[in-house]
Formats: structure tokens, C-alpha cells, sequence
């Protein structure tokens, strides 16, 4: 009978992990499905926005005031790096985008280590969620159910913006078709600088999430970047269904391939891509490839 | 070519192997690591300048060839293992992994061939037969038609022979038929396809000739080191050959020579005097990706600005 | 002229002879002797490790400053290169080194996989490394050197006496977890074999991947096998985001962490905070060792380094600049005799921070005067790895070493 509270345990974190992956990925997915552009420095973003969230719990205290503000702190970043490096490279097609936001990833890394040290440094976790809890036999970090709760709530309400409101009416229409909706009176270069923004920001803010979990080093803005890219290939590039989906099968695989095959960890997530990406190569829910 | 080109690059051939009778050691050292990364960066500008695919798994066939020539060479110290074995293998690798990506294009085979090579940095960093985290140490270098390659002059010898056999082979493929089809399939390629040309079996192919030229690369790398590290498939360092690329300028073979150099004396020189280098890297390729798109040789040529 | 003997003219032609033979000697050895002497330094500026590289470094600078920079007439110039702790550049600095810069000793790395790949060229060139820090056993095994001395510690040193103290004094039932690459599995081994030596039984072994940021799955499986000891070897960020979790899954309520001092070190220590409170581990330092030369040593290094605390880290360092001064006053400052330097080397004996400091010549590796057991607990210092028993005399048994080699 232990083996039903074993098992238990283990889907829990599979599912933390795996909404801690969505969250990390959606930015990303975002910002390609809305502007076409692979942002490598996707990685960089959730970098500052775990550096900017630890520099204001220092100085308020307040985790949740750091969760609200870095982010915003973070999109201004995005914004700013698209108006300037990006803007003038739409013209010029995705490869030159994608090369110069490879750069953009060194260079945000030497600047996190000369503002911040290069010393390792991490978020505590907020009062409200220090403990741990026991769901039907299995023991889970309540910062960990905070996540899941989150991180669904957030993939909702995403999904609410896009889908139903005029704002995500207007970035649809404006992706589709630019000219035409500049035609109609609405500054499409706000509209991009904002979606950009929004992708950069949500990625700052899965840098704050993770925090109390995970520690912050410079470095760490180039190695989450692979597992961001993973998941929204699996996913489909551009699907938000797809990045949800495919974080939490990816979750899953991850967490009972360490308890179940534990020579296997560095490998499982590139399994289960090649796996997926055998039968289905844009991924689950990508566009279909002409 | 031109009388001029072909004395240029006579020149500039017998200066690289004049070098080591006026300068010291740890130059020498220098410009035989830009040689071989310079053949890796023009293997990849074969794939990126000519075929217009982007890859940022180059570094898989890198480090096959690293790996097989390690491997081999502990065996059985020759050029079969100095550079037939790696050369096949990085072909058979660039097969298996072009095959699943050449399917896809633009951004999801950059995603694509990023993911594969850092599978083998996976595999190779757990396998214990391959020295784990730490690679295989300790690798011989040949015996080439009888002169020991581990004298520093044969070496030198060697490595500029195969440099200057690699750079010719590329050279000949970039201005063949085949050569300008690449082009036109980079160019436009509906058009090419409505023509009637397999232009998947031609990206195909020219992945495989761009992997096995790598794999070369990362086999003369390993002989240059003695060692290799899985760090060798690590997708930054496709990265890295992408930026020796872009900063010689795409599509030019020679850039990327000229890129690889660039690079290697800003790591090694820069990191001497300042910490700083890392930003000063980034952003000397922000700047030419957005100023001067073409590298050097464009900007020589006069491709510098924005809307080039 | 007739009186010239054939003896007179021999005399003065062996005089002659003796002096152009002897004279390039000794202008060599003038010039020598007031030519610096190159000290080269092979460690990680830049990348996660390079705390480590700066301690070192530092601590280093405190004896070679107190010295005057200054050692048998001649001034000592260190040569810092930045290995980014990757191989292939950590190979091509120490090079740079040997053969641009012909450096007198060489010092480093903090990355094993660098010193397993100097270790060939190192040994060939008959260049003289003292490493500061990387552990990797074979260094003191099978690969040993006549050339290569070891002043930090080998990865089987602080974990071997850990097995027998852990089985006597905390339970002897332990679940044993390390990053899944060769130093983890050396640690390991290690205390597995003193601590089943002791009559302890291991009820479960994980080996998460290196570099692992959830390591959920192996603590829920700690908390369901009901471990009452766990014993680790995590370093930099795995240590971090391992103690981290293993606090929030409410661990330290019902299991005991203990672990190799490198968990709980200065580099990781304020990035875990609190979590940490309580951790047993073993190391062969603490700035809050009460001995006359630690409390010098603690004392210097805070006035020249504004108030930061040395650890285990500058302390290598320490010692490794003690070394290579006192190995070179016994010699003269002569660095061309790499013989007589070496032997001087091996002789050193001196007082460390972390109690008398001699090599083992067998393996030359130093012995270890005391392993500390040490807790994590809120000192004057803040946050410290505090001693409160320790094993003497620690000795790598150098399996496979044959020296001279």
C-alpha cells in the first residue's frame, strides 16, 4: 500500500516541475508565436528577473513585492533591447534576430557578474510557504503546491488574454497581418515592443518562482536556456497548449526516469523529445510544416 | 581564380609555415588552434553562407571526430585513424542527424540540431568508457608516411597541409554546380523546388560534406591537445564557430578563417588584461550583426550599415 | 717566452677554459639571482568556480605580501591565468605558461578534469606543480608525479574518517547521495568504506546528474525510506539548491545531513541561509579554529581583504605560497636545480592554519593534521561551519603511487 503515496509523491513533483518548465518556456513560446523570433537570451531574462527579485527581497523583505515588481523591471529590459538591437533587424529576417540575441546571452552574463559578483546566491523562501505538507500520505514543500497553483492559474489566464480580449485580438491580427492592422490606426510597433516585453517579463517572472527552489548564477542564464528549448519544440513552437502539454509530460518523464532509470537523467528529456519529434516533428500542437 | 588570389594565398600559406622558424612556442600554438577552428567555422559557413542553413549542432561532428580520432589513435597511431575513421564517422553522424533535421527548417532546425548535440554532451559526459566528465587524456599523435607527427615541424607540416587541402575542397564545392545550387536553394527555395531539384537530398548532402569537414576539425583538435572533453559538443561551442562566422563574414569561406582568428586572440589576449572580455565579446557581435552584417571581408568590401 | 712551460701554458689554458666553461654559469646564476621568480597561476576567474579561484589567490597574496614579495634576494611575480574551468583552456594557459612565459612552479587548478590533462605535459617538462586545490584521487594514486605536490587535499581525505565518526555518533543506517561524476563517486567510495567498516549499513545510494536543480524525486525517496542519516558530497550549486529542497521537503526534522565540508563551505553557505543550520560535515579547515596561526591567519586576511572571512579555500592557498617560500629558502632561491627544489619541497614542514603541514613522500600529498568535524551554526561570524571534534592525522594510503616516477 506504500506504493500508492510513493507514487503519489512522485506525480506531485513531476507536476511542480513540470509547471516550473511551462513557466520558464511560455515566454518563449510567446514571443516566437507572436513575432517569429527565436529569443536566445530567453535564458538571460529569467537570469535578471531571479537577480532583480533577490536584490529587492534585500532591500523589502517582501517576497511577494519582489514577484510583482522584478518582472515589470525585467519587461523594460525586453523593451528596451527591442527597440534597439531588434527593431532594425526585422527587415532583415530571423537568422540575423536569432544570432544577435546569441550575443545578447554573453553579454548579459558579464553584466549580472559585474553588477552582482559572481558568487552564488539564491531567494529565501517566503515565510508564508516554508513548511512542508502531507496530501494523502505524500510529503510535498507547500512552496511546491503554491507553484502548481500558479503556474496553472497563469497558463488560464494567458490563455484568457490571447484567446478573449481585444488586446490579444489586436497582437493576433497584428502577426498575421501587419500591414493591415497598421492600416487600421494601431501602432504596430508598440504592439510588437509590447509583446516582446511581456515574453521577456514573463520570464523574469519565472526566475522570481523558481527562486526559493533554485539557486542564481551568472551562468545559469545560458544552461536553463536548453531545457526552455526543448520543452517549446516538444510543445510546438508558438503553441501555448503545446508548451503546457509538453512541460508536463516532460515533468513526468524527468521525475520517474530519476527514481525509475537513474542513470538515465541527463538523457530523459532529450528522449522524450527525440521520441515525440519522431512521429510528430513540429512538435505536439506546432504548426504543421508545409 | 585570379593570378592575384592564387599568389595571395600562396603568400599567406608560406608565411603560415614560415611562422614557426621566427616566432616562439606559445604563438605557434596559437595559429595552429586558429587553423583548425578556422576549418570548423568554414565547414559551418558551407551549411550557413551557401545552404543557408543555420545550425547550431555543428559541434556533434566536432566532437565525433574528436572522439573517434582519440579513440583510434591509442589503438593504432596513423593517418586511417588520424582522419579516415573521424571523417567517416562525423559523415555517418551528420547522416543520422540530418535525416531527422533537414525535415524541418528555419528556426525549429536550429532548435533541432542544438538539442542533438548537446545529446551527445549527455551521453559522453556519463559514459565512463569515454573518461566521463573528463574525456579521453593522453591521445598520441600519428606517424604521417613515416615522420612522427608529435616533432612540432611535422606537426606544423601536417596540420598546414590538411588546412590547405580542406580550405581547396571547400573552395572547389562552393564554385561547382553543386555550389550554386546550394545558392539557389538559399536564395529562394520554392523556386528551386518548382524547378524540379531534390533540395532536401542537396541540404542533405551538404550537411554531411559541412559535418564531415567538422569532423575532421574536431579529430586535428584532438591531435593538437592530446585530449578530448565532451564540452566539445556543447552547443555553445557551435556557437562559438557561429560567431568566427559572422564576425569573418558568411558566405565567404575565407571570412570564417578570418573570423576563428579574431576570436581565439580576443579570448586568449583580452582575457589576459581585462575580466571584462566576455561583454567586450557579446558586444562586438551585437554591433557587427547590426552594423556590419557581412564581417570584416564585408565590411572591407563595403557592406557596412543597417539595411545591407 | 722561452721560459713558458708547456705546464704553465696547460694551467693557463685549463684556467681559460675553465673560466669561459664557468663563466656563462656564472653570470646565469647572477643574472639568475636577481631574475623574478615566475610563479604561475592556472585557476577559474570567470564561471560559477571562480569564488574559489579568488580565495585561493587571496590567500596566496597574503603570504607572498607578507614576504615583501620577496624570497632568497629574488622577487616573486605571480602569473594569473583565467582556466574558465574548462580543459581545453585551462591546457592552453598552463602552456602558455610553460613555454611562453617559462615559469619556475606552476600552481592550480580547481577543475580535476584540468589537472588530469596538465598532469602528462606537467610531468614530461619536469615543470614543478603545487596543486592548490583539485582533488582528484588519482593525483595521489596511479598519476602521481615527482613533480607534483599536492597542498590542498585529495577527494578520499575528508570523507574516510567521516564513515567511521558518522557510524559511531549518528547512526549506522545512512542513505548517500553525489553528483554522478568521478569525484562524487571518490568521495563516496570513501566514507562507504569506513562507514561499513565501522558496522554501518548503506540503505540506499543516488546519483543525481551534476548540475540537477530539482532534486525532488531523490528527496522524496529519502523521506519514504526513512532514513535517519543521509550523508552527501555536493559542491557550488548543487549544494545550494540540495540543501535548499532538502529543507523545504522538511528533512531536518526527521534526518540527519551530513556530507564532505565542500557542502556547507563559505561559497555556498549565505546563498543557503538558514536551511543550513545544523549540517555535520568534514573539512580539514575553519575560520573558527583556535590555533595561534588560524587566529593570525583569520586576522590578516580580514584586514586585507575588508572584513571577509577566509575559508578552506584561502587557506589552500595559504599553503601553497608557504611551500613554494620556504622550499626556496631552503634551496637558495636556486630554481635551476629542480632536484635539489623538489626534495626541498618534500621536506617542508611549517605551521598552518590548519595545523602542522607536511607532505606524504610516498604520494606527495599532504597529510591532513586534523579532519574537523564541524556543525553550521550563527557565530560572531555569521553563518559558520564550527569544530567540535576532530580525527588527526589523515593520510591519502596512495594505492598505486610509486614515487619517484
Amino acid at each position: 500500500m506504500a506504493f500508492i503515496p510513493d507514487f503519489f509523491g512522485q506525480a506531485l513533483n513531476g507536476l511542480a516541475y513540470g509547471v516550473l518548465l511551462f513557466l520558464l518556456s511560455v515566454g518563449l513560446t510567446l514571443i516566437f508565436g507572436m513575432l517569429d523570433i527565436v529569443n536566445l537570451a530567453h535564458g538571460s531574462y529569467y537570469m535578471l528577473g531571479a537577480y532583480a527579485g533577490l536584490t529587492l527581497i534585500a532591500v523589502t523583505g517582501n517576497f511577494w513585492l519582489a514577484l510583482l515588481v522584478a518582472p515589470v523591471a525585467v519587461a523594460l529590459v525586453g523593451a528596451a533591447v527591442e527597440r534597439t538591437c531588434l527593431r532594425p533587424l526585422y527587415r532583415r529576417g530571423p537568422l540575423d534576430q536569432v544570432l544577435l540575441t546569441f550575443g545578447l546571452i554573453y553579454v548579459f552574463e558579464d553584466l549580472v557578474k559585474w553588477i552582482w559578483s559572481g558568487r552564488i546566491r539564491s531567494i529565501p523562501t517566503p515565510a508564508l510557504f516554508s513548511s512542508s505538507v502531507t496530501v494523502l500520505g505524500a510529503t510535498i514543500p507547500s512552496y511546491r503546491l503554491f507553484v502548481i497553483v500558479f503556474g496553472l492559474a497563469m497558463a488560464v489566464a494567458l490563455w484568457a488574454l490571447i484567446e478573449k480580449t481585444r488586446l490579444g485580438a489586436i497582437i493576433r491580427a497584428g502577426v498575421f497581418d501587419s500591414e493591415m492592422t497598421a492600416g487600421m490606426g494601431i501602432n504596430i510597433d508598440r504592439v510588437f515592443t509590447g509583446v516582446f516585453a511581456f515574453g521577456a517579463g514573463l520570464a523574469g517572472l519565472s526566475g522570481v518562482i523558481a527562486g526559493p527552489i533554485q539557486s542564481a548564477s551568472p551562468p545559469m542564464g545560458a544552461s536553463i536556456l536548453v531545457p526552455a528549448l526543448i520543452v517549446v519544440v516538444v510543445g510546438g513552437l508558438g503553441s501555448l497548449k503545446g508548451s503546457l502539454v509538453g512541460s508536463l509530460i516532460i515533468g513526468q518523464a524527468e521525475t520517474f526516469g530519476k527514481v525509475w532509470l537513474p542513470g538515465a537523467s541527463m538523457l530523459m528529456i532529450y528522449v522524450v523529445m527525440a521520441l515525440i519529434l519522431l512521429f510528430r516533428p513540429q512538435g505536439l500542437f506546432g504548426r504543421a510544416l508545409k | 581564380m585570379t593570378t592575384a588570389r592564387v599568389v595571395g594565398f600562396a603568400a599567406l600559406v608560406a608565411i603560415v609555415a614560415a611562422f614557426p622558424l621566427f616566432a616562439g612556442t606559445y604563438p605557434v600554438k596559437l595559429l595552429q588552434e586558429i587553423l583548425i577552428w578556422g576549418i570548423f567555422a568554414m565547414s559551418l559557413d558551407l551549411l550557413m553562407g551557401y545552404a543557408g542553413m543555420v545550425s547550431f549542432g555543428h559541434s556533434a561532428f566536432f566532437g565525433i571526430g574528436g572522439y573517434i580520432a582519440a579513440l583510434a589513435l591509442v589503438k593504432s597511431p596513423g593517418l586511417v585513424s588520424a582522419l579516415l575513421l573521424p571523417a567517416l564517422a562525423a559523415a555517418v553522424g551528420a547522416l543520422v542527424i540530418g535525416f531527422f533535421s533537414i525535415r524541418v527548417s528555419g528556426v525549429y532546425f536550429i532548435m533541432l540540431t542544438l538539442a542533438f548535440s548537446q545529446m551527445f554532451y549527455a551521453v559522453t559526459f556519463q559514459a565512463a568508457w569515454l573518461g566521463a566528465e573528463d574525456g579521453l587524456v593522453g591521445v598520441p599523435r600519428p606517424s604521417v608516411f613515416g615522420w612522427d607527427a608529435a616533432s612540432p615541424r611535422v606537426f606544423h607540416a601536417y596540420l598546414l597541409v590538411l588546412v590547405v587541402l580542406s580550405v581547396l575542397f571547400l573552395w572547389r564545392i562552393v564554385r561547382s554546380p553543386f555550389g550554386h545550387v546550394l545558392r539557389g536553394i538559399h536564395d529562394n527555395e520554392g523556386r528551386m523546388q518548382a524547378v524540379g531539384y531534390p533540395v532536401n537530398r542537396y541540404k542533405l548532402l551538404a550537411f554531411v560534406i559541412g559535418g564531415t569537414v567538422a569532423g575532421v576539425a574536431g579529430s586535428l583538435y584532438c591531435q593538437f591537445v592530446g585530449s578530448i572533453s565532451p564540452d566539445a559538443f556543447l552547443w555553445t561551442t557551435s556557437g562559438e564557430a557561429l560567431l568566427m562566422v559572422i564576425i569573418g563574414g558568411t558566405g565567404t569561406l575565407g571570412g570564417s578563417m578570418l573570423g576563428a582568428a579574431a576570436f581565439i586572440l580576443l579570448q586568449s589576449m583580452v582575457s589576459s588584461y581585462t575580466e571584462r572580455w566576455m561583454l567586450i565579446l557579446g558586444l562586438t557581435f551585437v554591433f557587427l550583426v547590426l552594423f556590419a552584417p557581412g564581417g570584416i571581408l564585408g565590411a572591407l568590401r563595403g557592406r557596412v550599415g543597417i539595411h545591407s | 717566452m722561452g721560459e713558458v712551460t708547456r705546464r704553465t701554458f696547460l694551467a693557463a689554458a685549463s684556467a681559460a677554459a675553465a673560466g669561459a666553461a664557468t663563466g656563462p654559469w656564472v653570470l646565469r646564476a647572477q643574472a639568475q639571482s636577481t631574475e623574478p621568480i615566475k610563479v604561475g597561476v592556472v585557476l577559474p576567474y570567470t564561471g560559477v568556480y571562480a569564488e574559489l579561484g579568488v580565495s585561493i589567490t587571496q590567500g596566496m597574496k597574503l603570504v607572498f605580501a607578507r614576504e615583501n614579495d620577496r624570497v632568497a634576494g629574488r622577487k616573486i611575480l605571480m602569473i594569473q591565468e583565467d582556466d574558465e574551468m574548462k580543459p581545453p583552456v585551462g591546457i592552453r594557459k598552463m602552456e602558455k605558461l610553460i613555454d611562453s612565459d617559462k615559469v619556475d612552479i606552476l600552481t592550480g587548478p580547481v577543475h580535476s578534469g584540468i589537472l588530469m590533462g596538465m598532469r602528462d605535459k606537467v610531468h614530461s617538462s619536469k615543470t614543478i606543480l603545487i596543486v592548490s586545490n583539485a582533488g582528484a584521487d588519482a593525483i595521489s594514486r596511479e598519476r602521481c608525479s615527482r613533480w607534483i605536490f599536492r597542498a590542498s587535499f585529495s577527494n578520499w581525505q575528508p570523507n574516510f574518517p567521516m564513515g567511521t565518526w558518522v557510524a559511531k555518533n549518528v547512526s549506522k543506517e545512512a542513505y548517500i547521495a553525489a553528483p554522478n561524476y568521478q569525484a562524487g563517486k571518490d568521495q563516496l567510495g570513501a566514507f562507504k568504506e569506513s562507514f561499513e567498516a565501522a558496522g554501518g549499513k548503506i540503505i540506499g545510494e543516488d546519483y543525481p546528474k551534476l548540475g540537477e536543480t530539482d532534486y525532488a524525486p531523490y528527496l522524496t525517496k529519502i523521506k519514504q525510506s526513512g532514513a535517519k542519516l543521509v550523508y552527501v558530497f555536493f559542491s557550488g550549486t548543487d549544494a545550494v539548491n540540495f540543501v535548499k529542497q532538502y529543507d523545504q521537503f522538511g528533512l531536518k526534522k526527521t534526518t540527519k545531513l551530513t556530507g564532505a565540508g565542500f557542502l556547507t563551505e563559505p561559497d555556498v553557505l549565505p546563498a543557503q541561509g538558514q536551511s543550513a543550520l545544523g549540517i555535520i560535515t568534514g573539512h580539514f579547515y575553519s575560520p573558527l579554529l583556535d590555533n595561534p596561526t588560524n587566529k593570525k591567519f583569520v586576522k590578516d586576511f580580514r584586514a586585507q581583504y575588508g572584513g571577509k572571512v577566509p575559508d578552506g579555500f584561502a587557506c589552500q592557498g595559504y599553503d601553497t605560497a608557504e611551500v613554494i617560500i620556504r622550499s626556496l629558502r631552503a634551496v637558495n632561491g636556486n630554481t635551476q636545480d629542480k632536484d635539489k627544489w623538489v626534495d626541498a619541497i618534500a621536506k617542508v614542514e611549517f605551521d598552518s592554519p590548519r595545523g602542522r603541514f607536511r607532505f606524504d613522500p610516498k604520494t606527495h600529498n599532504v597529510i591532513q593534521p586534523f579532519i574537523y568535524i564541524r556543525k553550521v551554526e550563527e557565530t560572531a561570524l555569521g553563518l559558520n561551519n564550527v569544530p567540535f571534534d576532530k580525527v588527526a592525522n589523515v593520510t591519502d594510503p596512495g594505492t598505486g603511487c610509486t614515487l619517484p616516477a
